[in-house]
């Protein structure tokens, strides 16, 4: 008797089944797995995967250093529509063009044609969307887009500058911080103080009016950040309209012309002297007859007698006696000076337009007298402030911000603290005693340096054609802002005695600004406890 | 055996099918929700932007000056300063004691006694007021 060596068929189908039981188990078992674990820690899954796309605006926002805001990215909706849809074309051209401010003659031919799909208008706000979706046309498409808002209009527009309509920057700030502010979902703090920006705007508005001038430029800087508390140019434009009205100008005349800024310039001659000890300023200096240089005559703009100190001549403004005190440090040491507080390279800050300097390449005895007063030689009045900054903030050479910081800078030094002081001194003696009592605004200890340039008209000096400026610092013990403003051609009044000098239309500008600014910005007055307790 | 594992596979399955319909009709609806309640969060931060940006138009300085020649009668003086409390000018003591003063009335009966009042008090911190120096 043989043994059959196969296993019986009962057996084999059990296996069989216990295999395809097996398998299911297993199939089950995977299934019950994914099921707790959907359960379990499905949650997240479920949230990310249900979760719409975020939308968000490009670019931030732009506050001021209180967080005012200067421009955000609002919603908006482009309207397209579907010609095809309409009933009657003409009657859903002219709703349309009433419900968006279209053009109704260029719908009523775009729809005419029936066809394709026709741009209505873009940037719609939402109460005009809401408008449209009234009128219960068909065949409308709606298309969410951002639109770049400035919420002060033409207050700071120039520094501001532009967005393009797929809110790109191309000018200003907006193209100065373009990469900063896109896609960055925090506002950017600027350095702007809006309410000093409305002070300086409305007093420049106001000098313009008064002396008939033809444009004006001005701005607040902080000595010690470098941040530019303000900056306006005049005329500016509306940046919400993205059109230009006639006398409307989108050149920031603060960074982007360049200009002879005369006597406002003897700063940095009399900071020179001071620094390398060319003049004391108690010395005598003889300013009873005109300088010659060649076929050049040096004059004052009034008799100031045979002989002035060396303080009184830059109090008095007197261009004879400057230009001795820039013949002794010669060409070489003034062009090096000058290079050395910034006033010859390009400036550089977020502001993408700035202009470099125009200054004579054959820089010789006359041209060292004529630059010491400030003409034949041209730079954007940002640069100069900066320059300023640096005499009277003890001496360092600070590059201005756009941006708001929290320290002061550590610039490189330029002039020692002791010339620094001996600046501040003299500037507070041309309000006090000299040709900027204009600006004078008692409590804030201000100081300053008036400045009227003849202005170049296709390269000759036009006659009675000016650049009235006026660089003021406040409080002069211990500064902290610069306020300059300059005004292009201004015209002399009755009020004036017919003086459009630096001094008759700047200087008091300067002066209504800093008894405005001063207390916004929290500057306390040196008399306040002899007011309180008399 | 075989018959009961069945039954249970079958059951299971039922259960397991069941299971499944009613998650995937649980994350469906969450999905919607959430669908909605992103659409509305996005639609209120777009309405704050738009408030926010109209606030930031009405305040301005410039059209708060505008209201404020037109509707307040306040002088456009720029004498308004900042000071230190500690600046202001202080009280003057008290001229005599209570007992001082009873003995006087005593002696002069017509004199009211008039009780001193407490001097001022100083801030630790010197916080700051609005005065008008007047200058």
């Amino acid at each position: 008797m043989t043994m059959d060596p196969r296993p019986a068929p009962n057996t084999i189908v059990k296996h069989r089944i216990g295999f395809a039981a097996g398998l299911c188990a297993f199939g089950f078992g995977i299934v019950i797995l994914r099921l707790v674990h959907v359960m379990v820690f499905g949650a997240g899954l479920a949230a990310s995967a249900g979760a719409a796309p975020p939308v968000s605006p490009m670019r931030a926002d732009f506050v001021d250093r209180n967080d005012v805001l200067i421009a955000r990215d609002l919603p908006v909706s482009d309207l397209y529509a579907s010609p095809s849809a309409f009933w009657d074309t003409n009657e859903a051209a002219r709703d349309l063009a009433k419900a968006t401010g279209a053009d109704e003659a260029r719908l009523k031919q775009a729809f005419a044609a029936k066809q394709g799909y026709v741009l209505v208008r873009r940037g719609l706000s939402p109460n005009a969307r809401d408008g449209v979706m009234r009128l219960g046309l068909p065949g409308l498409t709606f298309e969410k887009a951002y639109r770049r808002y400035y919420p002060a209009g033409r207050i700071l527009s120039d520094a501001v500058g532009q967005v393009d309509p797929d809110d790109n920057g191309v000018s200003g700030l907006e193209l100065g911080l373009d990469q900063l502010v896109r896609g960055r979902s925090e506002p950017l703090q600027l350095s702007f103080d809006m309410r000093v920006q409305y002070v300086l705007e409305h007093e420049m508005r106001e000098t313009v009016r008064t002396f008939s001038a033809k444009a004006a430029g001005g701005l607040v800087l902080d000595v010690r950040t470098g941040e530019v508390i303000a900056l306006a140019s005049l005329p500016n434009y509306e940046p919400n309209t993205r059109s230009m009205t006639p006398g409307d100008s989108i050149r920031n005349r603060l960074t982007q012309d360049v200009y002879e800024l005369g006597s406002i310039f003897k700063i940095f001659a009399f900071a020179q002297a001071v620094e390398e000890k060319t003049a004391r300023l108690d010395e005598w200096i003889n300013i009873g007859r005109p300088l010659k240089f060649g076929r050049h005559t040096i004059n004052d703009f009034s008799n100031h007698g045979s002989s002035l100190p060396v303080r009184m001549v830059f109090a008095e403004s007197s261009n004879i006696g400057t230009a001795q005190i820039a013949l002794r440090a010669g060409p070489t040491r003034q062009q090096a000076f000058l290079r050395h507080m910034g006033l010859l390279d390009g400036l550089k800050t977020e502001l993408p337009e700035m202009a470099s300097p125009l200054y004579p390449r054959r820089w010789n005895e006359v041209e060292t007298v004529t630059i010491s007063y400030g003409q034949g030689i041209s730079v954007n009045p940002l640069a100069f402030a900066a320059g300023a900054a640096a005499v009277v903030n003890g001496g360092t050479l600070i590059r201005p911000t756009f941006v708001k910081q929290t320290t002061p800078q550590k610039g490189e030094r330029v002039i020692s603290e002791s010339t620094s002081r001996s600046m501040r001194d003299l500037m507070r003696l041309v309000v006090t005693e000299g040709t900027g009592s204009k600006a004078d605004v008692p409590g804030y200890e201000v100081g300053g340096k008036t400045g009227t340039a003849d202005k170049p008209v296709n390269g000759a000096y036009g006659r009675h054609l000016l650049i009235s400026s006026f660089a003021g610092v406040f409080p002069m013990s211990q500064p902290q802002y610069l306020v300059f403003v300059m005004i292009d051609e201004p015209k002399g009044t009755k009020a004036s005695f017919g003086f459009a000098t630096g001094g008759w239309t700047a200087a008091p500008a300067v002066g209504r600004v800093i008894a405005r600014i001063a207390p916004l910005l929290g500057v306390r007055r040196s008399d306040t406890l002899a007011a309180a307790n008399p | 055996m075989i018959r009961t594992l069945n039954f249970a596979f079958i059951a299971i399955t039922g259960f397991v099918c069941l299971g499944l319909y009613r998650v995937a009709e649980e994350a469906r609806v969450a999905q919607v929700d959430l669908r909605q309640t992103h659409a509305a969060i996005v639609q209120e931060q777009d309405a704050l932007a738009v408030l926010g940006a109209e606030w930031a138009r009405v305040t301005q300085p410039g059209r708060i000056q505008a209201l404020s020649q037109k509707h307040l009668d306040l002088s456009d003086h720029a004498q308004v300063e900042f000071s230190s409390l500690t600046q202001l000018p202080q009280k003057a003591p008290p001229l005599a004691p209570e007992s001082n003063i009873a003995t006087v009335k005593a002696i002069v009966p017509d004199v009211k006694a008039s009780k001193p009042k407490p001097a001022a008090v100083q801030p630790e911190e010197p916080a700051f007021a609005v005065v008008n120096t007047g200058t």
